[in-house]
């Protein structure tokens, strides 16, 4: 599995600080995205994107992508959070 | 030839978070509520509400995204039109500057304000 963490964030926001800090101490690699340092068309662009995770557009709003390669089921069920065969 | 706005932002002393702790402090008490006992927290919030008086000329929360046009954002301008609801339900208001004396106290539990502004 592949894991990509990205940050939307705003430079007047300590809560969001406290996730950089979270993350920096954690050692987690992240992109981020402070939206209100963008230019317009590029902040229209980020909060699209970020509408489709988080429709109330808050921040800070973390966001883990998981790419699973091929068909790798147990992957894929954990991933989902669907029953495993051996669940029941 | 200097724009009359740049004359008038001249004119107003220089905006300090320590000067803007003193007012909202007394602001805070007129209300029955105090600022967040978290210092460090609340000086990055006064910051916050520094550079958006700066940046768009009225103190939005720090912790939502400003448009730029002062009406669009009338009830995010600080403290914001929901404050009041989510003190009176968490204690706090959404982005944690203003609190209940029982916040402080460490009675309430410290939770996400869930987000009231209408997209």
């Amino acid at each position: 599995m592949h894991k990509r963490v990205r940050l939307y964030s705003l430079s007047t926001c300590p809560v969001c600080k406290k996730v950089k800090e979270f993350l920096k101490n954690n050692s987690v690699e992240y992109d981020l995205i402070e939206v209100d340092t963008l230019d317009s068309g590029e902040q229209w662009l980020a909060m699209k994107e970020l509408k489709k995770i988080n429709h109330l557009e808050t921040f800070p709003t973390v966001v883990v992508e998981t790419a699973v390669v091929g068909f790798d089921e147990e992957s894929l069920r954990k991933i989902l959070e669907l029953n495993t065969s051996y669940d029941t | 030839m200097r724009k009359a706005s740049e004359k008038f932002w001249n004119l107003i002393p220089h905006m300090t978070p320590e000067k803007l702790y003193e007012i909202l402090e007394k602001y805070a008490r007129s209300r029955g509520w105090q600022l967040n006992k978290d210092k460090d927290f609340v000086f990055e919030l006064l910051k916050g509400l520094i550079k958006n008086e700066e940046r768009y000329g009225y103190r939005s929360c720090p912790c939502r995204l400003a448009s730029g046009d002062k009406k669009t954002d009338a009830d995010i301008i600080c403290p914001c039109l929901y404050s009041v609801e989510d003190i009176k339900e968490y204690g706090r208001c959404y982005c944690g500057l203003y609190v209940t004396k029982e916040y402080n106290e460490g009675k309430i539990k410290s939770n996400v304000v869930p987000e009231r502004r209408k997209k």
